[in-house]
């Protein structure tokens, strides 16, 4: 229990492939949608709408790419990434800010990359000295939210109007162009996690870290490439939140590392490293828009959504170290 | 050369706080005309007590190898608290209210840590996330003013020249608890505790309830940050802790206690608290904004984990040590597997 991230051990071989258990887990994020659509149409009849539902996955698309950022993080043993609000905004920032003097689209590239950078010094931090995940992007994020005050000078960036920003907020095919780029993010991501060697890694350094080093995998490049993705993914996050509401500030990001997350752990991936899935991070996702949509139409103010957040994270990582201890496997 | 720089570097990091608290004394002596007086000292004292707080009921959770996220969030609870029971209470038993708050929030921790043995990495993260959102939801997102304004104002007196009350009782506190740790079997305990778990179970040391302990300790501490903030503002804010986890982590680490457990002093702590408070009150001197001081208290964190992790141990290499030993067990039994 020392604050190093220690690795864990070997994972349980998995039984019977087609036991009750097992397919109770596959099917619990189907079954936990299908449950609150169903609460939804309860409690208003404004919820079960196309307009609606379209609203609830725009409104989480865009911090649904830091989840899928952070579950790379998870699966490798990372832990999380708390420094998501400061890349968000960071992100944000240069892409509205830099617009004028470069042009939307490279602004946006640039913004990304300035994101990608301070994942990168995480990734640094964690991947190759070797310190405590939490505590790194604790304190990069308190420092990266700084610069991006400084950069701003604490006020608000607004976008100029451009045919590049007018797309992003547009729709496309029917549907919002956030939800698409989430979706195609989710997918590219699912067949990187499952099909190349670079997802094996991410599986085999949060599995065992000693065994994966033992075993020629690059165990400092894996864990330091998921800090450095998640970066990346938070920086398009804020430009997509930027480009649509039209103006970015420092707070933008303001709680997404909790969203984040929590739509990891809901889909089951453990924080402490070795299992884990892109597909059900996307369910987490969905079930959490579905949640905040829901405190918004029984009318609840916007904290309630913080609490609601807060309990289900601790409670499913209760339940994960729980099951972890009976399998043998210490957490 | 490199053997001189590097024995250099490691009396850096062995003295940093001495390093810092000179650094800061020769810069504001230079800048400022009225920086090196006893005013300016007793001010700095004074605005270290909140953090201080927080600090100091870290520093047993360091100790012992653990973390505690939860402490600005709970300081936030118990300030509003404070403020806001003070119509219906009266103002000294709010205050003691607020205490209680900081100590049932600690409680809840110490049940999700030592019962359901979840790592406090991840259960204080939780109950961050919800003490924050509590503590907005409760106050509807305003700040309360005091009904009794004049109550706490005299917290933040002058009292024997250097001090004011609020900042003596966080030195009072820091003492005794230096002298707990240091002259106590159960303050010794818990360095074992932190050293090694497994040892300390071993050698029949009640590790869960020293667990326990320095959760609702650390819950009580910082209540007293969040009441002697609130009194002395006469405002219960919501958000009065949400931006002080950094500071008083960074003002552990500074006072040389590591993130690793083991090791650790609150003597060491009230160092860091107060050579991290005069930089802050140095910027303010300079006129230097606040979110230019969130960047250097960053950055300072970062530079003194990291350097911790680079002289403590050699971790980064020990990989390249497991897998070169690998490559040449191969290599010893000819690779016939």
């Amino acid at each position: 229990m020392t604050l190093r991230a220690s690795p864990t051990g070997p994972k349980p071989a998995p039984s019977a492939a087609w036991s009750a258990g097992s397919v109770l887990s596959v099917l619990s994020i189907p079954l936990a949608i299908v449950a609150l659509m169903v609460l939804g149409s309860i409690v208003s009849p404004s919820f079960l709408t196309v307009r609606n539902l379209v609203n609830v996955l725009n409104a989480y698309s865009a911090v649904g790419l830091a989840a899928l950022g952070s579950t790379f993080v998870a699966i490798c043993g990372g832990l999380a990434d708390l420094s998501i609000p400061a890349t968000v905004a960071l992100g944000a920032l240069v892409a509205l800010g830099a617009g004028s003097l470069v042009g939307p689209v490279p602004a946006a590239f640039l913004g990304i990359l300035v994101a990608a950078l301070g994942g990168l010094v995480n990734g640094v931090l964690i991947g190759y000295v070797r310190i405590n995940p939490i505590i790194v992007t604790l304190a990069s994020g308190f420092l990266l939210l700084g610069l991006a005050q400084l950069l701003v000078g604490g006020g608000i960036v607004y976008a100029e109007p451009s045919a590049f920003g007018t797309f992003v907020a547009g729709n496309l095919f029917g549907l919002p162009v956030s939800v698409w780029i989430f979706f195609i993010v989710a997918l590219i991501l699912h067949i990187t996690l499952t099909r190349t060697p670079f997802g094996r890694w991410n599986f085999a350094v949060g599995g065992n870290y000693e065994a994966s080093a033992a075993s020629a995998v690059p165990v400092r490049f894996t864990r330091a490439s998921a800090f450095v993705l998640t970066g990346l993914l938070s920086g398009m996050c804020g430009i997509l939140i930027a480009l649509s509401i039209g103006q970015a500030r420092p707070i933008i990001g303001a709680g997404y590392e909790f969203v984040a997350i929590t739509a990891v752990v809901i889909g089951g991936t453990s924080l402490f490293g070795g299992r884990g899935s892109i597909l059900r991070t996307v369910g987490g996702v969905i079930i959490l828009a579905l949640i905040n949509n829901l405190i918004v139409l029984i009318g609840w103010p916007t904290p309630a959504t913080g609490l609601a957040t807060g309990s289900i994270l601790l409670v499913v990582v209760a339940i994960d170290a729980y099951l972890r201890r009976r399998t043998g496997v210490l957490g | 050369m490199s053997a001189n720089l590097r024995t250099i570097g490691n009396l850096v990091v062995r003295y940093r706080l001495l390093v810092m608290l000179a650094g800061v004394l020769i810069f504001g002596g230079f800048t400022q005309d009225d920086f090196l007086t006893l005013t300016t000292f007793q001010s700095v004292l004074d605005r270290a007590a909140v953090v201080g707080f927080l600090a100091l009921g870290l520093t047993p959770i360091l100790i012992a190898g653990q973390i505690d996220l939860s402490i600005g969030s709970v300081m936030s609870l118990a300030a509003y608290a404070t403020i806001a029971l003070q119509p219906s209470l009266g103002s000294l038993p709010a205050a003691f209210v607020g205490l209680g708050v900081g100590a049932l929030a600690g409680a809840i921790n110490a049940v999700i840590v030592v019962a359901l043995k979840v790592t406090s990495l991840v259960a204080t993260l939780a109950t961050l996330l919800i003490g924050a959102s509590l503590a907005l939801l409760i106050s509807d997102g305003q700040p309360v003013s005091s009904a009794d304004p004049m109550f706490g104002l005299s917290l933040t007196n002058e009292l024997l020249t250097v001090l004011s009350p609020r900042s003596a009782l966080f030195i009072a506190a820091a003492l005794i608890m230096f002298v707990w740790l240091r002259a106590t079997p159960s303050g010794r305990n818990l360095y074992a505790v932190g050293s090694s778990m497994p040892a300390a179970i071993s050698a029949g040391i009640n590790v869960n309830g020293y667990m326990a302990g320095i959760f609702v300790l650390s819950g009580l501490c910082a209540g007293a940050a969040g009441v002697l903030q609130a009194l002395s503002a006469a405002t219960g804010s919501p958000l009065a802790g949400s931006a002080l986890l950094i500071p008083a982590i960074t003002a552990v680490v500074i006072g040389g206690t590591r993130l690793e457990g083991g090791r650790g002093s609150s003597l060491a702590t009230l160092g860091g608290v107060i050579a991290l408070g005069a930089l802050t009150t140095l910027s303010e001197y300079n006129g230097i904004p606040s979110y230019t001081q969130a960047v250097y208290t960053g950055l300072i964190l970062i530079l003194l984990i990291t350097l911790d992790r680079i002289s403590g141990d050699n971790g980064g290499r020990k990989t390249r040590t497991l897998r070169r030993a690998a490559v040449k067990q191969v290599q010893q039994h000819g690779g016939t597997s």
